[in-house]
């Protein structure tokens, strides 16, 4: 025989059934794509050299692993929907008189073709795009100088390896489906008259517990930092739920649907329950699938834009004033820090407004109703309830309150007034071991910072009458041990443009480093720029890691699409002779179609929903306590989002009306 | 009382790029009264089939009339066409043609449904005509369970729930064994006997020995028929077998 017959079938073959091999090879492309540009991102040297790169390469790192994970189960699925669909054609031949080693042969041939388009393609576009979007990543991060976007030979080498390994092992699956099968099998193919399932009612119960204890969680944490614990059990709990719901639920509830004669025996619901039963046999692992990355999508890029949105205002509920210069008082001479600020502000040409100066003595407690305790944690046995509890004290004397705000407030040696962060304290009086102070006032607001929202632990600002009484406040706590020296604090304003105020921060910190190496500058802009990089990190992956989901999706639907309209197409037919009108038919497989793929989407906005409130106790770690802020992003990732998918489910709607008429 | 009246009926099919015509029917005429028992009959590529979707109205005609009831299908809207079929037509196909997705009850309950009629009045229909089919037993199994006897047994029940006017088949027998196909024939006979009109098309000689009277087309043109009067199944087997013989050596002479 010819050697090039194999070759040439295989050729052919590809060409034959084109409408499924190109998505088949578009989503190969795209997933060499996606893994070859996280790889080279990961491998970029220049990414070293930015501050908080390690944060970023960690995530990097874990995106890989995951959209490595993710492309292996993908194209497995599509490759065994390939091959059920081609299982007639394979058992033609083999009663044609191709023996299994030749058929094996053509598979061989056509997985080599397939995978070397794919691989070719993929990476060069992978290269190209990885360039675009290293550039979008670099502008989001507000770097200033571009780096350069080499080729990376070690992430090309690898990419090649592992989609190698994946599609030898497609390869290697088909091969025992073509011989494990006789023609006829193959030759019926997915012909053989289906099984009307039968609904577990036991599956449906763990389902919609598991799913109510998902919800439940989601909806009981209370504090940030629980809710980082317990979201992933969360999770865990609603995708188990979401699973079990959609395989066995789904029938549970159509079936109760078919018992229902009076419902049942309407021709809007005739066709579509019964219909339903099966889409949903064949379908449901792929939409609960579906319905779960839509809401990873959802989840993370709502999350991202949120963090990215809102990290301006994060930066301020960790600096209420601009910059912040605090060193401890008996080695800080105020004066020198003042003048040293007044020549950087005409150098820089700033403005310093606010300026606050002010001396205070910082103390970590446990607080216990109206007892606060020494704080003893350590790495050992610190847990979630422990920072709960914890509390940050600024002890400040009066005469600098007064001077601060103009006031002329009084105080006794066991008064204190209390400015609390978040929640106002409550009590009437503190205890510090046996030393016990009353509350005489509970501030509304204080000038050197504001009232937040979530936030873990508290954060107290207490005002007493002198020095003399923090240093007995302390030693009370602390027993004898030594107590905090007295801080001073210099916090201000700037006004000005961005460049200038950069470059003022950046020479003040410069000056005071060389005047007093024990003072510490806090400073917003200096701080912001390193937060860009994080949060521009997590923006792009999240955008990225939804995009590819997207893509998944796409892919999946367009495949459902496809298989489903190959067997409606005959059903179409029976229907018409039987005396329904061709509008009627399209109505009835169109609402079932629409159904089947807005069920996911629904359900996933379901899942968003409970997850928010955890987004927003998650989100308060990282000090974003914007609720409204939050929920917007969400929303409008969601209508973005289901418009997208409306899209797709257009677009692929058409090509399977197309197939079911074709086919007539 | 004339039922079917079918009036020199053509239909020619253009290939797609306009080039070549077919010629499927060039004329063909003939009516079908109340209660007859008709079977067509001719080679592959006679027309059968085309006469046969046109006269289920899923066809139309290039040119030509048909009357079913004294109105014309072929100038019905098409918005109509799909009720029309469902109230006045029942069909029986080669393969069944039914869903597996439904029960074998619920597959003859379609047409019923669709027409929006109450379970209790389908439920009632059916009761009578499933003893009479002897599917009782297995109205509640789905398609892919039940042999092809069966399988067209519930397929006449479909065609017959609906109490249609003329009931269509389509090589009702071709996909069963000589045992299923002859109780199908008896229950032709049976059902004719009670009075239900029925148009049969058929390659099988035993199919079309049952019917009261045999059309045969040639080259899209009704070539000869035959009446039974008072013949014997055998004698009428004999007869059509004859014919179609003359039916051979006779078209080849004509070309």
């Amino acid at each position: 025989m010819n050697r090039l017959f194999y070759p040439k079938l295989a050729f052919l073959n590809l060409r034959k059934n084109a409408n499924t091999y190109i998505p088949y090879i578009l989503t190969c492309i795209g997933s060499i794509v996606t893994f070859y540009i996280m790889i080279s991102i990961y491998g970029n040297k220049g990414l070293d050299t930015m501050p908080g790169s390690e944060n970023l390469k960690i995530i990097l790192f874990l995106g890989t692993i995951f959209i490595g994970i993710f492309s292996v189960i993908f194209l497995f699925y599509t490759n065994s929907f390939l091959i059920k669909r081609r299982k007639k054609e394979l058992g033609l031949y083999s009663i044609l008189g191709l023996e299994k080693k030749h058929i094996a042969r053509v598979l061989f041939y056509e997985t080599l073709f397939s995978s070397t388009i794919s691989l070719v393609l993929g990476l060069l576009g992978g290269i190209l795009i990885g360039k675009l979007l290293f550039l979008l990543l670099l502008r989001m991060i507000h770097f200033q100088i571009p780096l350069a976007f080499s080729v990376d030979v070690f992430g090309l080498i690898v990419t090649a390896i592992v989609f190698l390994i994946v599609f030898l092992l497609t390869l290697l699956t088909n091969f025992l489906q073509v011989k494990l099968a006789n023609p006829i099998d193959l030759l019926k193919g997915g012909e053989q008259g289906e099984k009307e399932p039968k609904a577990s009612w036991i599956v449906t119960i763990i389902g919609l517990i598991s799913l109510g204890v998902g919800y439940t969680i989601a909806l009981m944490v209370e504090s940030p930092v629980e809710a980082i614990f317990l979201f992933f059990v969360a999770v865990l709990f609603v995708i188990i739920g979401t699973y079990a719901l959609f395989t066995s639920g789904s029938i549970a509830l159509l079936k109760l649907l078919k018992r229902n004669k009076k419902y049942y025996y309407q021709s809007r619901n005739f066709i579509s329950v019964s219909g339903m039963i099966y889409r949903m046999k064949q379908n449901a692992v792929g939409l609960a699938s579906i319905c779960i990355l839509c809401t990873m999508v959802l989840v993370t890029i709502s999350t991202t834009v949120s963090l990215y949105i809102g990290q301006e205002s994060m930066m301020r509920d960790l600096y209420p004033l601009d910059v912040g210069i605090i060193g401890t008082a008996s080695e800080v001479d105020p004066l020198a820090t003042q003048s040293l600020i007044a020549t950087e502000k005409t150098k820089a040409n700033v403005e310093v407004t606010d300026v606050l100066v002010f001396n205070f003595n910082q103390i970590r407690t446990i607080r216990d109703g109206n007892l606060f305790l020494p704080d003893n944690l350590n790495e050992s046995n610190s847990d979630a309830m422990n920072y709960e509890a914890m509390s940050e004290l600024w002890v400040i004397p009066l005469d600098d309150y007064n001077r601060i705000t103009q006031s002329d407030k009084t105080l006794t040696e066991n008064e204190v007034m209390i400015f609390s962060v978040s929640e106002n304290y409550g009590e009437n009086s503190m205890m510090f071991g046996n030393n016990q102070f009353s509350v005489k006032e509970e501030l509304e607001s204080i000038p050197m910072d504001q009232k937040k929202g979530l936030t873990i632990g508290n954060k107290y600002y207490l005002i007493v009458k002198d020095e003399q009484t923090m240093t007995t406040m302390l030693q009370s706590l602390n027993g004898n041990e030594q107590s905090n020296a007295l801080q001073a604090a210099t916090l201000f304003n700037l006004k000005g443009t961005e460049d200038a105020k950069m470059l003022f921060s950046e020479n003040l910190e410069g000056s005071l480093a060389q005047t007093n190496p024990n003072i510490s500058m806090d400073n917003l802009y200096l701080s912001m720029s390193e937060w860009y990089i994080l949060f521009g990190g997590f923006l792009f992956l999240g955008v990225f890691l939804g995009s590819l989901f997207i893509m998944a999706t796409v892919l999946i639907i367009y495949f459902k699409q496809i298989s489903e309209g190959y067997e409606d197409c005959e059903r179409f037919e029976i229907m018409q002779k039987v005396g329904m009108d061709k509008k009627e038919v399209k109505k009835t497989i169109g609402k079932q179609i629409l159904m089947v793929f807005f069920l996911p989407l629904a359900v996933a906005f379901i899942h968003v929903g409970f997850a928010l409130p955890v987004m927003i106790k998650m989100l308060a770690v990282f000090r974003l306590t914007e609720t409204s802020l939050i929920i917007l992003c969400t929303g409008v990732t969601a209508l973005v989002f289901a418009v997208f998918y409306a899209l797709v489910f257009m677009l692929t709607a058409k090509s399977y009306y197309k197939l079911v008429k074709q086919e007539r | 009382m004339r039922l079917l009246e079918v009036r020199s009926l053509k239909k020619i099919y253009t290939t797609r790029f306009g080039g070549n015509q077919v010629q499927a029917l060039s004329n063909v005429t003939f009516s079908v009264d109340q209660g007859e028992y008709v079977a067509i009959m001719g080679e592959s590529g006679s027309g059968k089939t085309t006469l046969l979707n046109i006269l289920a109205s899923l066809d139309k005609p290039t040119s030509g009339e048909v009357f079913l009831d004294g109105k014309n299908i072929v100038t019905i809207k098409d918005s109509e066409i799909s009720a029309f079929r469902r109230e006045n037509l029942g069909f029986v196909f080669q393969d069944f043609n039914l869903l597996d997705t439904f029960s074998i009850e619920d597959n003859i309950f379609l047409p019923l449904v669709l027409a929006q009629k109450t379970y209790d009045d389908m439920n009632s229909r059916l009761k009578p005509l499933a003893k009479r089919l002897e599917i009782n037993d297995i109205l509640k199994k789905f398609p892919y369970e039940v042999s092809g006897g069966q399988k067209q047994r519930a397929a006449v029940a479909r065609a017959l729930i609906t109490q249609p006017k003329l009931v269509l088949a389509d090589e009702p027998t071709g996909a069963l064994d000589s045992k299923s196909a002859m109780n199908l024939l008896k229950i032709f006979s049976s059902i004719n006997a009670l009075g239900q009109t029925i148009l049969m098309v058929t390659h099988s000689i035993v199919a079309a020995s049952h019917a009261n009277r045999v059309l045969f087309i040639k080259d899209g043109e009704i070539f000869n028929q035959i009446y039974r009067g008072s013949m014997s199944n055998e004698d009428m087997y004999q007869k059509i077998s004859f014919t179609l013989a003359l039916l051979a050596t006779g078209g080849n002479d004509v070309e």
